[in-house]
């Protein structure tokens, strides 16, 4: 019977054109939504690497004064006396490209003659410790790293998999601005949000007491709340006279990179479930049309021995030949994407995305197809035969 | 082997009630020729219909080889109506998608059977209506005579004991009425089938064992 549908719709083939491009043109939709789902899916799976709550970000701006060397000393004054208070458990200056903020920095990195593009961050030796990084090997750099030849740097494990590939990277010299040694690795770095990839990078050290950033993460203690934020900020706003200050929450931030991959999303998905909606109605109608032009075969079919069953598994079948065809279209294009690597995604993910458009356009032939079956099922041959 | 007692087929709507067939009482024996006759709107579709299971009567009996069939599920119907039944209709009915032979072939879809028995059975049913050299073709390439020719393959190819022709010939030319006929008598008396033709035609009609008239729905003895 396989045979004989596979035959009936090939003879078909310019009455099944429009409906084939129809499914196929929504498979590629839904293939190029889902590729972004299923990245974005994994990417949520990963550990973020870092602990983001219950840290703040305290934004130092000097209205007036932009000289970094006079700003030392305020920046200095103002750590000390974020560090005094009882409820802070860490503190770390960092550069601006501070986690879940909008900056970044980039640069190119070499090992040899294998180079890989990297986040730079700066950030002090109490870093680990405020954002509770994870590391997977070494160590990292701090106060005992000062004098050495090379400036100590700590990778993340996705730098370290561009660079050294399965090799142990501690203690390889790498080239940025100057030579740097490896001396830890991080495990996970998500700093873009929930549903970005873990990044590439390096933490510089910042010397103590020099290049102070005006970004300080603040580690408080869990359950601290509004009253010591205004207690910090009034502070702050009393210690460093005509200076801007606000406080953040990372989790406000994180909340708001999400929205950043999370809208675009959201859209596609409408747009997506729009357009599987109209090929639903067009399939529909395209079905029950059918159904009334061939009310003489069905007729004809329950005469010579089709059941109502059959009759309904027939129709049925035809749409799924004609999805098959069309899917058999797009999967040809879909598979030159992990092939060609148009995009930067695994092949795993392609992979994932194809299977799960194929079975949603199966299944949703089948479901669009239930209704204009049974109802060809029903027909009473007599009168089909007769109608025609 | 077909015995109709006391059937009556009614057709209603919300307004109308329709009386198609009134007490028909017909019996149709092994090997035997019988043709249906009547004017237009007589009831001889409505009866061959019933004959063949493709309708249910309002009232009455039918029995088949001294088996009733009513209470019969779809899929025995179906069954008996793929292995029992050979239907020839009026307007052919054949699938323009699809090729001579695989027209022919669509009765063994419904039963068990492989693709090469299908398509051997189905050759020596195209053989034996004449259209050997059309197998590939596709009905809307054909006369209306081969197309005809092609229901009748398709009608015997899965070797039914009976076979129901619904105006065979009423989109025929005479002669080419004439080769269909020629083809009925030809499976009633050579192959032995039993065949009920539903016919206009009082010469064709002639041709046959036996002739049931029919008018206003009821039989005309």
């Amino acid at each position: 019977m396989i045979k004989h549908l596979f035959k009936l719709i090939w003879n078909q083939k310019r009455k099944s054109f429009l409906l084939i491009t129809e499914i196929f043109f929504s498979f590629m939709v839904l293939f190029a939504v889902l590729s972004l789902m299923v990245k974005y899916i994994q990417n949520y799976s990963k550990p973020m690497g870092f602990e983001y709550e219950n840290v703040w970000v305290v934004n130092l701006d000097n209205l007036t004064e932009t000289e970094t060397d006079s700003l030392g000393t305020p920046f200095h004054q103002a750590r000390e006396f974020i560090a005094s208070f009882p409820e802070v458990e860490a503190v770390s200056f960092a550069s601006q490209n501070l986690p879940f903020a909008a900056s970044t920095h980039n640069s190119s990195v070499k090992y040899g003659n294998i180079s890989s593009m990297a986040h730079i961050y700066t950030v002090e030796d109490t870093y680990p410790k405020t954002m509770n990084l994870q590391m997977s090997k070494g160590r990292w750099f701090n106060k005992t790293d000062q004098g050495t030849k090379y400036q100590p740097i700590v990778i993340t494990e996705q730098l370290s998999q561009n660079l050294f590939g399965n090799e142990n990277p501690i203690g390889k010299i790498i080239k940025a601005d100057t030579t740097h040694k490896v001396v830890g690795v991080v495990a996970s770095y998500k700093d873009k949000g929930d549903f970005t990839d873990p990044v590439a990078g390096i933490f510089f050290p910042i010397s103590a007491g020099k290049d102070y950033k005006s970004n300080i993460l603040v580690k408080v203690k869990p359950g601290t709340g509004a009253i010591f934020e205004a207690k910090l900020f009034k502070g702050l706003g009393g210690l460093l006279r005509g200076w801007n200050v606000e406080i953040e929450h990372l989790t406000d931030k994180k909340a708001n990179q999400n929205k950043v991959v999370f809208i675009p999303m959201t859209v596609l998905l409408i747009v997506c479930t729009f357009l599987i909606f109209n090929v639903s109605l067009g399939l529909f109608g395209i079905l029950w049309q059918n159904i009334n032009q061939r009310k003489g075969e069905i007729g004809l079919r329950r005469a010579i021995g089709a059941t109502e069953k059959d009759i309904s598994k027939q129709f049925i079948g035809e749409v799924m030949v004609i999805a098959t065809f069309a899917l058999i279209i797009g999967l040809f294009f879909a598979v030159q994407f992990p092939l060609l690597h148009v995009f930067d995604l695994a092949a795993d993910i392609y992979l994932i995305a194809m299977l799960i458009s194929v079975i949603v356009i199966y299944l949703l032939v089948m479901v669009c197809a239930f209704n204009p079956s049974r109802q060809a099922a029903s027909i009473q041959p007599a009168m089909a035969l007769h109608e025609e | 082997m077909i015995k109709l007692e006391n059937i009556e087929k009614v057709y209603q709507t919300k307004t109308i009630e329709t009386l198609a067939l009134n007490q028909i009482n017909v019996e149709i024996k092994k090997g035997e020729f019988l043709s249906i006759m009547g004017p237009s709107g007589c009831g001889k579709s409505t009866l061959l219909n019933i004959m063949g299971l493709l309708d249910e009567p309002s009232k009455g009996n039918i029995t088949i080889d001294d088996e009733p069939i009513t209470n019969y599920s779809d899929k025995k119907l179906a069954a008996f109506r793929n292995k029992t039944l050979g239907f020839i209709f009026q307007s052919f009915h054949l699938i323009n998608d699809l090729s001579v032979v695989d027209n022919v072939e669509l009765p063994l879809l419904y039963r068990t059977s492989s693709a090469k028995e299908r398509r051997k059975l189905a050759e020596e049913a195209l053989e034996k209506v004449g259209l050997s050299n059309r197998m590939k073709h596709f009905p809307t390439q054909l006369s209306g005579g081969q197309k005809q020719r092609v229901a009748i393959a398709r009608a015997i190819v899965g070797r039914p004991r009976i076979i129901l022709a619904d105006e065979p010939t009423g989109n025929l030319d005479s002669v080419m009425g004439n080769e269909i006929m020629n083809i009925l008598t030809q499976l009633n008396e050579k192959d032995g089938a039993t065949v009920v033709m539903v016919t206009h035609d009082e010469q064709m009609a002639k041709r046959t064992h036996r002739l049931v008239r029919l008018f206003d729905g009821s039989q005309v003895f």
